[in-house]
Formats: structure tokens, C-alpha cells, sequence
């Protein structure tokens, strides 16, 4: 028995070392036609695309063809050149190669397009203009503004996290209707931004007959317009937001109390402590690793707010509310400049990847000091 | 209901035209409405005639116009059609439309006129919808990339640039020219409008200027008029409270109605949408500029002709900025985030403010569709003029020996359908797109959306017939100003036809991020006017400055 155990372990099925050399070169042939033949039609399009060869396709649907024959031929080779190991990455394939199509090749198109002037009314086209867009971009008072904007929108994250915890506390506790106010308070999570925006900010905060208004008038506010003054508005886009996505924080949270362990918190009761005291000492530490996922994923929510800005007031007043994403939006939605907006988004990319980046560093680096 | 009785009576072996013409259908229609006995009488006595009989369907005053109506519209009017098309001679042609969906209009009712068109040829159309502020991405995203996935598109003349001058577009038949009766346009939208290098392309279904609407209660007020009396203050040399004719007199008068009150409500002056629209706020600066900044000896007025340098920072514009800088703080507190939209639709039509300049949409919405609480308190002007106007020439501010400068601002010139080129490789394809635009574009169809919400506007000479108006159940004082103020701004002398350039809404939606930040007070109106010149210097040298002067003085007609 112990034999054949150890027969069987040390005969891997198809061990590369004992594949014909026929089939290795089979494999490594068929690769190498499919490469030159994706490659050969790249460059045929280009040229054609470019104008310098009269050869080519009307469209790049060719190019994706071959780029699926080549996949095919990449697992192949991998099956005849490595055996039973080459099967395994055949699992692996597909996922790779769809993500390259599918998001590498598109970033790295994208931060190509980031380096060329388009725009779409042009009658030259595309020009590749080197860092032109970048330059522009350092010297660009709107992109500032809409930066300096999402510092204030991020850091308003740090409120929705207290009123979140307050609520998932509230909801953790043995209250009268605890289910019901659980679905009541994930309500808003639910709805589209857009509504949010009309029902709220266009609707309930409208200045002449908005229920909001009324009452802020029936409570001493003369002129209840919520998005006229610069910080007024700035508060109002950031209470929209928050009243969207703070049931996010707060079921994530509650899901962390409810898992909590209970000898925990009695154990801190039969020590003496206080409500404050086990609240403070035992569970927002234990809470940490939770409340540290929530709160990024919020801010990585958050720094692609958009919808609600560009509903309610279109960055307004005087750009006190405009968000980077709003700001890109307008730059290629209404002025058709794909280049320097692609530059917009591109320089934002990489400003969140830093950001989220040093985030999570400092997040676990918090979380291991205080545990 | 109104449409199960129509069917009902269609089943019964009149055919809907029958059905329509005769006065004893149309009263059991307009009882079975519940309209009563005068829509009976009225409608009996216009069913001779066609125009007549689709100006009830459903009847001024009598709410908004639904889906049926819009189909029994269609196929009244089908006789163009039938005239150049046999039954089923499209069958198996499929037509991509794109158009628009604002305000549940234009595509709605689009589908609803084809629907009848689309049974009798025999044709399928597919349709693509689009919101007004993603039309321009949409389109310029089809012309940049060559991905044309329409074959009928419903587009302003603005882009003919980007579209015609790009060979996108299939010419005109001649036929199609005989069905929608071309020579019937207003004079300002016909050639070059519609027109590249010396070819047609576009079928005229709106006509568009901004006019100035006004509520004649307020304006009429005898309360105010003494007040008005009263007041020290500039008034800017209207000696009685009446409706201002020049911008000084508009600006005195907005801020003698801060803080008044007219039957119990607060009244506000004269309304400004600071906030940006997708570029298409741009023309309500525009409105207050072209007085100030359209000479009568130059037909320039936003560009340099010859080196297409802006005017857009010179005393003129300058001068518009300012003035609704000054006017904002005498207007509704939250006047900073109000866009044209929510200024036309949400404040004025619902009695908020006494002024408003807007396309032609505020009066046929107002007595036409159910949003409209305004009332009969309506009335039109073109556009206020001003007491002096800036000669980009000379340089100097000068006074008219004529009396004020009025400069109307025929804003984008109206809508149009297009049939794209891709279908001219398919005669048969090519015929059934030309169909349905002729269908739209009929002289018949066109007095019904002209009178009805439809977003479309006057824009033949056979809509200035006011009879045909009143008999369709508009008043006369009523429909005679809304006629002055849209065929006045047409046919003036001095009116500022919008550039067919390139772009052009590149240019204004640039100009709407900076004026925002000068009405919210944080550049002085000269700093944004200079801002605004500089994006346009940099948007002219990216989109190609030769080819834009060219398509610049060719858009003036020089």
C-alpha cells in the first residue's frame, strides 16, 4: 500500500520532461503562427488606420478575432508544451486574458489618449501632444478647485462614520421594531443617487415650495436656499451623500457588533465598567479592523461622486460643489475634449492608487498599534 | 377613453380620416371628451380643412396632448407621403432615428406620427433617445470615431458643421423639397441654413429665436404703476410702469420689484439661469449682450470675421455680465442654481418672476400643457433693446439717430431632420429615410407642433396666419404678441444668427464654467470675460482656425 502510495506520488501524470519533443514543437509552432499572424494584423490596421497602407478593415473587429484566435492558441501551446500544468492554467486563461482586453489594455490606451490633443470637432483629429495635457492640467484652477473640493467631501467621511456607528449601535441594541428600522435605514442605499438628487435636493430642498424650506423658514431661516452660497450648497451636496451612503457604513458596522463576542462585553460589566467606558475600552477597538474597511470603502466611494453634483447643481455656485469626477465629466460630455479629460482622469487614477494606497498602510498600521 | 371611442367608430367602417371630417364624428368625439358644447361648435365649423382638423386634435386648452393624439395626427397628414410612397413599398427596411427626449417630447411625438407612417410603408424604425445634455457627446462621439449607428438624426443647424461639412449627411431629393414645400420656410432659415456647399440637407421643423416673455398682469398693475410713480430711484427713462423695451429699463425695473408684493405673493423682476446648461445657457447671456454688442453696420458680433479673435471680452459683453451680476441680488435667493430649464419651466410658468427670455416653447406650454399654472397673464416682445450699442469697429459706445439697438437673438435656429449618408448606398433604404423626414417636415404636421408642446417653434410663412390660430382656439391679443415677438426677431434686421461652426457648443460650455464663477462673485465680470476669450483663442487653434473663419463668414452670409 505504502508503495503504491509512493508510486503513485512520484509518477505526476505528463511530467513535462517526458512530452514528445514532436508535441513541444507542435505547440511552440502553433504560438509562434499565432503571434506573427495577431501581430501581422495589428500592424496591417495601423497602417491602414494611419493612412500609409491602403490595405486594411473598415473596423478593429479583426484585430479582436485574432486576438481570440491567439488566446486559443496560447492555451495550446501551454497544454502541448507543459502538460497536466499547462490543463491547470488553462483555469487561469480565459480571466487573464479578459482582463488584459478588458482593463490593462484599455488603461494603458487610455493614458496614451491622455498624451494627445482630441478633440472631437477638430477636422485634424487626433495629435499626439506629448505632456501638453499635463502642463495644462498643473495650471488648471477648476481641476484645483475640484481637488481642493474633494478633500472636503473625504473628510466629511469621518462624520458619516460617527453617525453610522451611532446608528449600528442603536440597531445592535434591544429596541422595539429593531428589524423594521433596519430595512427602513438601508432604504436609501437602495435608491439610485439620480433619485436621490431629484427627490431630495431638487424636490424636498427647493427653495420656494420644498418641505425642507418650509420648514427651515418656519424655523427662522428667511431664504432657505440650499444651494446658493458656496458653503451652504457644499454642506447640502455632502448631507445628500451622506444620507445615500451612510446605511452602507452602518450595516457594514453592525454586521462587526453582531459578530461580536458577548463574554467580551459582560466581562467588562462584571469588571465595573461603564456604558462609555465598554463602548470606548472594549468595543470601538474591537471594532477597528471593521470600521477601518468601512470607512475606505466609503472614501473610495467617495471619491467618485458625481451623479448627485452633476444633478443638483452642475458644480455650482462658482464651482463650490464641483468634484473631480463632475468636473471631468463636463470637460467630455459638453466640451468634447477627450484628450486633456482622459489627462483629468488619468492624473486622478493615479492620485486615488496613492492615496488608497498609503491609506490602507496607515489604516493597518493604526489598527496594529492600538490592538 | 377619447382614443377606445375614436377606434370604436373606426371599426365601425369610417376610415379615421372619415371620421375627422365629418362634423357630426368630431362632436361625438369632443362629447364623448367630455369638452363640452363649445368645442363641439368649434370644432364642427373648422372640419373642412385638414390643418383645422388636426389643430382639435386635442384641443387648445384642453390639457396636454397624449400618444393617440399624436398617432391620429400622424396619420391625417400621411397624404405627402402617399403622394410619393405605395403601401408596403418599404417592407423589410429597418431606420435607425436619433433625436431627443427632452421634456418627454420630441422623439415621443416623433414615434407617434411615424407610427401610422411606419404601417402604411411598410418600414420599421428603431429608435435611439437621448437627454438634451447628452445629445452633443453622443454626436460628436459618432462623427470622431466613424461609428454612425443612425440613419435619420434629428439635429440644430449648429452642428451642420460637424456633420454636413464632414460628408456625413445624404443630399436632399428633389421630391422630398416638393413634399415639405421649402419655399413656405421663414426667410432666416432658409439657405445657407440647411445647406453645405451649395447642397441640401436638412428638413426645417423649428424655428428658434429667444423672445422676451412677460406677465402682463404684473406689468399692467395699478398698484405697481403708482409705486412705480413713486420710486426715486433710475429708471432708466420709463416714465410709466409698463413693460421695459430697453436692458436699463429692465435692470431699474427688477430692482423696483424686489421686495414687492402682487396679490399677496412676492414678485420678482426679470429672471437670470446663471447655472450652466450643457452650453445652451450661453444664449441667455447672449440675449443681453446682443443689444449691446450687435452694430447695425457689422454682422459680427461674437467673433472677429477675419481672424476670428472674441468679441466676448469687449466693453459690450462685458457690460451683459455685469449687468446680471447687478441683477442677481434682486432676484429669488436661490437664483444661482437655477439653469434655463428650471427658469422657463419651474419658476415662470409657475408665476415666479415677471420676465424671462426664452425660445418660443414658454408660450405654446402655456396654453397648451398641463405644467402651466401662468395662466392668460402672458405676454411677448422681442427682446429688450438698449439705449446705446458698441461699435467693435471704432471702439466706441454709440447712440442710434433711429432710437434704441435691437439685436434679436435667433439662437440656435431651430431643429432639423438629417438623413445620414450610410443609407446612400440602399436606394430603397434612402427613399424610406427621406419619407419619414419629408413626413415629419409636412406643412400640415408642422402647424400642429407649432401649436402644440412639441418643442418645436414657428418657422414657416404659412404659421403667421393669426385667423388659423384663433380658429384652433388661441386668443388673438394673446397669439397675435407671441406671433410679433417670433416673426419680429425672424425677419429683423438686425438680428444675430447663431455661427454654424464647428464646436460652437465647445465654446459656449466653456464660457458657462467661468461665468459661473463671476456671477458667484469670485472674478469680476471683466477677469471672466478675458478668461473666456483666452479658452476660445485655445479651443479656435485646437478645432482648426482657418477652416472655422471660413465656416464663420459663411454662417454670416458673407
Amino acid at each position: 500500500m505504502a508503495e503504491q502510495t509512493s508510486t503513485a506520488n512520484a509518477w505526476p501524470s505528463n511530467p513535462a520532461g517526458l512530452i514528445p519533443a514532436g508535441r513541444k514543437r507542435l505547440g511552440w509552432g502553433l504560438l509562434g503562427v499565432a503571434t506573427l499572424g495577431l501581430l501581422a494584423i495589428i500592424v496591417v490596421q495601423i497602417l491602414y488606420k494611419t493612412e500609409m497602407s491602403t490595405v486594411g478593415f473598415d473596423t478593429w473587429r479583426p484585430v479582436v478575432y485574432a486576438y481570440i484566435l491567439w488566446g486559443i492558441a496560447l492555451g495550446a501551446w501551454q497544454v502541448l508544451t507543459r502538460g497536466e500544468e499547462g490543463q491547470r492554467a488553462l483555469f487561469l486563461l480565459p480571466a487573464l486574458l479578459f482582463t488584459i482586453a478588458m482593463v490593462i489594455f484599455p488603461t494603458l490606451f487610455g493614458f496614451y489618449i491622455a498624451l494627445t490633443d482630441w478633440n472631437l470637432s477638430s477636422f485634424s483629429g487626433r495629435k499626439f501632444n506629448g505632456l501638453d495635457n499635463f502642463w495644462q492640467m498643473l495650471g488648471d484652477p477648476y481641476y484645483r478647485n475640484a481637488l481642493l473640493n474633494m478633500v472636503f467631501y473625504v473628510l466629511a467621511v469621518l462624520v458619516e462614520y460617527v453617525i453610522a456607528f451611532g446608528l449600528a449601535l442603536l440597531l445592535n441594541a434591544q429596541i422595539r421594531a429593531r428589524k423594521f428600522f433596519r430595512v427602513v435605514f438601508l432604504l436609501p442605499l437602495m435608491l439610485s443617487p439620480v433619485a436621490v438628487s431629484w427627490m431630495v435636493g431638487k424636490s424636498l430642498m427647493e427653495y420656494r415650495f420644498g418641505p425642507a424650506a418650509t420648514l427651515a423658514r418656519y424655523l427662522g431661516w428667511e431664504n432657505p436656499a440650499f444651494f446658493s452660497d458656496p458653503i451652504t450648497a457644499r454642506i447640502s451636496i455632502m448631507i445628500l451623500d451622506a444620507w445615500t451612503f451612510i446605511p452602507f457604513m452602518m450595516i457594514m458596522l453592525l454586521a462587526g457588533l453582531q459578530a461580536m463576542s458577548r463574554e467580551v462585553l459582560e466581562a467588562a460589566r462584571v469588571d465595573g465598567a461603564t456604558a462609555w467606558q465598554t463602548f470606548w475600552q472594549v468595543t470601538f477597538p474591537l471594532m477597528l479592523p471593521v470600521s477601518v474597511t468601512a470607512v475606505i470603502l466609503r472614501i473610495i466611494f467617495k471619491l467618485k461622486l458625481a451623479d448627485i453634483i452633476i444633478t443638483v447643481t452642475s458644480g455650482g455656485p462658482g464651482g463650490a460643489t464641483d468634484s473631480v469626477s463632475s468636473f471631468i465629466y463636463r470637460e467630455y460630455r459638453d466640451r468634447s475634449n477627450v484628450g486633456y479629460g482622459t489627462m483629468l482622469a488619468m492624473a486622478y487614477l493615479v492620485i486615488i492608487v496613492v492615496f488608497v494606497t498609503w491609506l490602507l498602510k496607515f489604516a493597518s498600521r493604526f489598527v496594529r498599534n492600538v490592538n | 377613453m377619447r382614443v377606445d371611442l375614436y377606434e370604436k367608430l373606426v371599426r365601425a367602417g369610417a376610415t379615421r380620416r372619415d371620421v375627422l371630417k365629418g362634423a357630426a364624428s368630431m362632436a361625438a368625439i369632443a362629447a364623448a371628451s367630455g369638452a363640452g358644447i363649445g368645442a363641439m361648435t368649434r370644432t364642427a365649423s373648422a372640419a373642412d380643412n385638414l390643418r383645422a382638423q388636426i389643430l382639435q386634435i386635442p384641443g387648445v386648452g384642453k390639457g396636454s396632448p397624449t400618444d393617440a393624439d399624436w398617432q391620429k395626427v400622424g396619420e391625417l397628414c400621411l397624404g405627402g407621403t402617399k403622394a410619393n410612397v405605395k403601401e408596403g413599398e418599404f417592407a423589410g427596411v429597418e431606420l435607425t432615428f436619433m433625436g431627443l427626449n427632452n421634456q418627454n417630447l420630441h422623439n415621443f411625438l416623433f414615434r407617434g406620427f411615424l407610427k401610422p407612417w411606419e404601417a402604411y410603408t411598410g418600414a420599421k424604425i428603431n429608435w435611439i433617445d437621448l437627454a438634451q445634455a447628452d445629445y452633443n457627446a453622443r454626436l460628436q462621439q459618432s462623427i470622431a470615431t466613424g461609428t454612425v449607428d443612425f440613419d435619420i438624426l434629428e439635429m440644430g443647424a449648429p452642428f451642420e458643421g460637424d456633420v454636413c461639412g464632414k460628408g456625413l449627411a445624404s443630399e436632399m431629393p428633389d421630391w422630398v423639397k416638393k413634399q415639405v414645400e421649402v419655399d413656405d420656410y421663414s426667410d432666416y432659415l432658409k439657405p445657407p441654413v440647411g445647406t453645405w456647399n451649395g447642397k441640401t440637407y436638412r428638413v426645417t421643423i423649428d424655428g428658434d429665436c429667444h423672445n422676451l416673455n412677460y406677465r402682463t398682469d404684473v406689468f399692467s398693475d395699478a398698484d405697481l404703476a403708482k409705486a412705480w410713480k413713486a420710486d426715486t430711484g433710475d429708471k432708466a427713462g420709463l416714465a410709466e410702469w409698463g413693460v421695459p423695451k430697453t436692458w436699463q429699463q429692465m435692470q431699474a425695473a427688477t430692482k423696483f420689484l424686489k421686495g414687492k408684493k402682487l396679490k399677496g405673493q412676492d414678485v420678482y423682476g426679470f429672471l437670470d439661469p446663471p447655472k450652466g446648461w450643457g452650453g445652451f445657457g450661453f444664449y441667455f447671456l447672449e440675449d443681453r449682450a446682443t443689444a449691446y454688442a450687435k452694430h447695425p453696420s457689422d454682422p459680427a458680433w461674437l467673433f472677429d470675421v477675419d481672424t476670428m479673435k472674441p468679441r466676448v471680452n469687449n466693453p459690450a459683453w462685458v457690460r451683459a455680465i455685469q449687468d446680471v451680476v447687478d441683477s442677481l441680488p434682486y432676484q429669488p435667493a436661490d437664483q444661482i442654481n437655477a439653469d434655463p430649464g428650471t427658469t422657463g419651466f419651474q419658476q415662470f410658468l409657475a408665476g415666479v418672476g415677471s420676465a424671462i427670455t426664452w425660445w418660443g416653447d414658454i408660450g405654446e406650454v402655456a396654453k397648451t400643457s398641463d405644467t402651466a399654472v401662468i395662466g392668460d397673464e402672458l405676454g411677448f416682445d422681442i427682446l429688450p433693446g438698449s439705449d446705446d450699442v458698441y461699435n467693435s469697429k471704432t471702439g466706441k459706445w454709440e447712440k442710434l439717430a433711429s432710437g434704441p439697438n435691437v439685436a434679436p437673438n435667433c439662437a440656435y435656429l431651430g431643429w432639423g431632420i438629417y438623413v445620414m449618408a450610410r443609407v446612400d448606398k440602399d436606394e430603397k433604404k434612402k427613399k424610406a429615410a427621406w419619407s419619414a423626414a419629408a413626413h415629419l417636415g409636412g406643412k400640415d404636421l408642422s402647424i400642429w407642433c407649432v401649436m402644440y408642446p412639441s418643442g418645436f417653434q414657428v418657422h414657416r410663412n404659412s404659421h403667421s396666419h393669426i385667423d388659423e390660430w384663433v380658429a384652433a382656439g388661441y386668443q388673438k391679443d394673446y397669439i397675435t404678441s407671441y406671433l410679433n415677438s417670433q416673426f419680429g426677431s425672424y425677419n429683423h434686421p438686425n438680428r444675430c444668427v447663431e455661427p454654424r461652426i464647428p464646436g460652437i457648443f465647445q465654446y459656449y460650455s466653456a464660457a458657462e464654467d467661468i461665468l459661473a464663477n463671476t456671477f458667484a462673485g469670485k472674478m469680476k465680470a471683466q477677469e471672466g470675460a478675458d478668461a473666456i476669450a483666452a479658452a476660445w483663442e485655445k479651443l479656435t487653434d485646437q478645432i482648426g482656425r482657418e477652416n472655422q473663419i471660413k465656416l464663420y463668414k459663411a454662417s454670416l452670409g458673407m
